[in-house]
C-alpha cells in the first residue's frame, strides 16, 4: 500500500488529490471527495477502470514531462505546475505594468501585420494573422489600448508561446 | 496487364499518398515517394520502393514546386504522376507540363482541368448545357465597387469563393457591405496561398443546404458513368469533416436525375478520370451545380465501399488508356457507409491546429471497418500542411448499423500526443439530428458552434488524475522509469471524507 499527495495541472488547471493504492484497487481523494475504482493494467499503454459498475478504458502514454490520457474518446494533459505554465491558446498575459504580451496560440507562419507600432486599438482587433496548417488564425487583443512593440514579421515562423505583439492598456 | 505503367510518382504526402502506393503496390507498379524535410520519416516515405526529397518544408518549396516533381520523376524513370488531393492536384499548369514532358498526369486532360478548375468557366459551360447553377457573377473583379453592386444585385448573404478553389479555402460568408471588402481580402490571400492565385468571385448564399456529390468516371474513348452520390453537410469552416453513402435526403427519382445530370455535366467539361460533382441540395429538393472537383477526393472510400469500386484502381487503368468496363447499369449501392475525417485540431481549444508527436496511436480494427492513415507513432505532425491525419470509414448493412459501427471505432481510435477530432466527432455521430438523417451544411454551426465539456466532463477528468497518478505509483507504465508527475511526493495527509464520487452518474 502507498499514500501520496499530488499536485497536478490538468490541462492547465491545478488539482490537488492524494491517492492510497493497494490490490489493484485505488482511493482518490480531493477536497473532501473520494473516488474508489478498481484498476487493470491491460499494457503499458492501457489501463482498465472499474467505476461502480461501469468499466472505463484508458490509454495513456508520456511525452517529456507531460502525460497524455485519454478517456472514452477524450484527450487530456496531465503535468506538473511548474512544467506548464498555461494552456498554449490562452493568446494573452498580462505583462508587468499591466501591458499584455499576445502570444501565438500555435505554431505557425506569420502572413499578415494588421496593426503597427504607436496604433492604437480595440478590444477584439486582429493584430496578426498566423497561418497554421493552411488556415488563417487571426490573433485579437482582448484590451483596448496602444500597440507597443511588435515582435515578428510578416513571414515569420513562430513556435508556440512566441510572443508576436505588445498592447499597453489606454490610460484611464 | 499489358500497357499499364511499370512505375508511378505520387506527387503527395500523409494517407493519400499512402492510399496510391498501396494501389500501386496490388498493381505490380513501382511506386516513388517525394518529401519535404518535415516528413522524411513519414509512413508515405516509408512504404514506397524509392523516394525522392524534395527539400525544406515549406510547401511551394517542396510538395508545390512542380520543377522538383518533374525533375524526380525523371530521376527515378516514373512515367507517370498521381497527384492525389490538394497542391499540384487541380493545377492545370501541372497537367499541361506533363504533357509536354511526356509524362502521364493521372486526372483529367489540362484542357478540361483549366474549364472545371475556373470555377467562372466551369458555371458558364453548365449554363449552356442545361445543368442548373446557383446564381452568382459571371466573371471575376478586381473592384471592390463592382463586388459590392453584384453583391447588392445578388442579395446578401453572398459567399467569396477562389475561382481556383476548393476545400473550403478562400471561402466566406458575409452579410452585408460592412464585411464585404476584409472578406474578399482574407479570401484573397487564403486562395492565393492555397492555390497561387487569388481570383475571387461571389455567389448567391443558398442558405442551409445540403451538400450532395456525384462521383463520376469518364475513360479517354468517350464512356462516362457515376457512382452515385455521397452525402458531405457535415462541414465546419466550409470543410467536410464526415461524409456518407447513400444520402438520407435522396429517393430514388431524385438519385437518378441528378446522377443523369451529373454525367451531363461531366460530358459538356469534356472531363476524362475520376471526378466529382458537387451539387447543393435546397430545402424543396431544387438542386444547383456547384463545382466539378477535379481529381481524387478524401472522401472517396465511401463511394468504394458502398459500390465495390477501387477508385484509385480506376484511375490508373483509364490514365494508362484501358477502356472503362463498367456500364451504368452494373453500378448499384449496397449497404451503407460513413466516413469521419480525423484532423490535428483541438476542439476544446475552438479548433486550433495541433501539430506535434504522436507519442502513442491505437488504430481501430474490426468487421466493416477501414483506417486510412498517414501517420504512425512517433511521427511528428508538421505545421505546414493540411491538418488530416487519418480517416475512419466503417460499412455496415444500413445507415443505423454503420452509425453504431462508426461510434464503437470512433472509441477504439486512440492518438495520443496531439489533439484530435475524434472525441468531438463522436459526439456528432450522436446527436439527435444527425441519427435522423436530418442534418444540413448549418448543422455544425447550429449545434456545436462551441464544444467543450459535454455530459459526464468531470467524471472523465477525474478518472484522468487517477490513472495519471497510478502510473506514477506504479511501475512497469508507460512512466517507468520516467520522473513522472508524481514527482511532487509531499506528507501523506488522509483528506476529510465527505462523500463518494460516482462516475457516470450525477456527482
Amino acid at each position: 500500500m502507498s499514500l501520496a499527495a499530488f499536485e497536478l495541472l490538468l490541462d492547465g488547471e491545478i488539482r490537488r488529490i492524494s491517492v492510497e493504492a493497494r490490490d489493484g484497487a485505488l482511493v482518490l481523494r480531493e477536497g473532501g471527495r473520494v473516488l474508489e475504482t478498481g484498476v487493470r493494467r491491460i499494457s503499458a499503454n492501457e489501463l482498465r477502470l472499474r467505476v461502480g459498475d461501469r468499466s472505463v478504458r484508458i490509454f495513456l502514454a508520456r511525452d517529456g514531462d507531460r502525460t497524455c490520457i485519454a478517456v472514452d474518446g477524450r484527450h487530456y494533459v496531465v503535468s506538473e505546475p511548474r512544467t506548464e505554465a498555461g494552456r498554449p491558446g490562452e493568446a494573452d498575459e498580462k505583462a508587468g505594468a499591466g501591458g499584455l504580451r499576445v502570444k501565438a496560440p500555435m505554431p505557425g507562419k506569420v502572413t499578415k501585420l494588421a496593426v503597427a507600432e504607436g496604433e492604437e486599438v480595440r478590444r477584439n482587433q486582429t493584430l496578426v494573422i498566423v497561418e497554421a496548417m493552411k488556415m488563417e488564425n487571426e490573433i485579437k487583443t482582448s484590451i483596448d489600448g496602444v500597440v507597443a512593440k511588435i515582435h515578428v514579421a510578416a513571414g515569420d515562423l513562430v513556435d508556440a508561446e512566441k510572443i508576436l505583439v505588445e498592447v499597453e492598456p489606454t490610460a484611464g | 496487364m499489358d500497357g499499364i505503367f511499370r512505375k508511378i510518382l505520387i506527387a503527395n504526402r500523409g494517407e493519400i499518398a499512402v492510399r496510391v502506393i498501396k494501389a500501386c503496390r496490388e498493381m505490380g507498379i513501382g511506386a516513388v515517394a517525394v518529401f519535404s524535410d518535415a516528413d522524411a520519416d513519414a509512413p508515405h516515405v516509408r512504404l514506397a520502393d524509392e523516394a525522392v526529397s524534395l527539400g525544406p518544408p515549406p510547401a511551394a518549396e517542396s510538395y508545390l514546386d512542380m520543377g522538383k516533381i518533374v525533375a524526380a520523376a525523371r530521376a527515378t524513370g516514373a512515367e507517370a504522376i498521381h497527384p492525389g488531393y490538394g497542391f499540384l492536384a487541380e493545377n492545370a499548369a501541372f497537367a499541361r507540363r506533363c504533357e509536354t514532358e511526356g509524362l502521364v498526369f493521372i486526372g483529367p486532360g489540362s484542357s478540361a482541368l483549366e474549364l472545371v478548375g475556373d470555377k467562372v468557366r466551369a458555371r458558364q459551360t453548365m449554363d449552356k448545357a442545361g445543368v442548373p447553377t446557383v446564381p452568382g457573377m459571371k466573371s471575376c473583379s478586381a473592384s471592390a465597387e463592382e463586388f459590392r453592386a453584384a453583391a447588392r444585385a445578388l442579395g446578401y448573404p453572398v459567399m467569396v469563393k477562389a475561382s481556383a478553389g476548393g476545400g473550403g479555402k478562400g471561402m466566406r460568408i458575409v452579410a452585408g457591405d460592412d464585411g464585404l471588402e476584409a472578406a474578399i481580402e482574407a479570401g484573397r490571400r487564403e486562395a492565393k496561398s492555397a492555390f497561387g492565385d487569388d481570383s475571387v468571385y461571389l455567389e448567391k448564399c443558398i442558405e442551409e443546404p445540403r451538400h450532395v456529390e456525384f462521383q463520376v468516371l469518364a475513360d479517354n474513348h468517350g464512356r462516362t458513368v457515376h457512382l452515385f452520390e455521397r452525402e458531405c453537410s457535415i462541414q465546419r469552416r466550409h470543410q467536410k469533416i464526415l461524409e456518407e453513402s447513400p444520402s438520407p435526403a435522396l429517393d430514388a427519382g431524385l438519385r437518378r436525375e441528378m446522377g443523369e445530370t451529373a454525367v451531363r455535366a461531366m460530358r459538356a467539361a469534356g472531363y476524362n478520370n475520376a471526378g466529382t460533382v458537387e451539387f447543393l441540395l435546397d430545402k424543396s429538393g431544387r438542386f444547383y451545380f456547384l463545382e466539378v472537383n477535379a481529381r481524387l477526393q478524401v472522401e472517396h472510400p465511401v463511394t468504394e465501399l458502398v459500390t465495390g469500386i477501387d477508385l484509385v484502381r480506376q484511375q490508373i487503368l483509364m490514365a494508362s488508356g484501358a477502356p472503362l468496363e463498367l456500364r451504368q447499369e452494373d453500378v448499384a449501392q449496397r449497404g451503407h457507409a460513413i466516413e469521419c475525417r480525423i484532423y490535428a485540431e483541438d476542439p476544446k481549444a475552438g479548433f486550433l491546429p495541433s501539430a506535434g508527436r504522436i507519442v502513442f496511436l491505437r488504430e481501430p480494427k474490426g468487421p466493416g471497418i477501414r483506417f486510412d492513415s498517414g501517420i504512425a507513432e512517433g511521427f511528428n505532425v508538421p505545421v505546414f500542411y493540411d491538418p488530416i491525419l487519418a480517416k475512419l470509414i466503417v460499412w455496415a448493412e444500413d445507415r443505423e448499423a454503420a452509425r453504431r459501427r462508426m461510434a464503437a471505432a470512433l472509441e477504439d481510435c486512440v492518438i495520443l500526443g496531439i489533439h484530435t477530432t475524434a472525441g468531438f466527432l463522436g459526439d456528432v455521430i450522436d446527436h439527435p439530428e444527425f441519427r435522423a438523417g436530418r442534418a444540413t451544411t448549418a448543422f455544425i454551426g447550429q449545434h456545436f458552434a462551441s464544444w467543450g465539456a459535454g455530459e459526464g466532463e468531470e467524471d472523465r477528468r477525474r478518472l484522468a488524475l487517477a490513472a495519471a497518478a497510478f502510473e506514477a505509483l506504479s511501475p512497469g507504465g508507460s512512466a517507468a522509469g520516467a520522473a513522472g508527475p508524481g514527482r511532487r511526493r509531499v506528507a501523506a495527509t488522509p483528506w476529510t471524507t465527505l462523500g463518494r464520487w460516482r462516475a457516470g452518474g450525477e456527482p
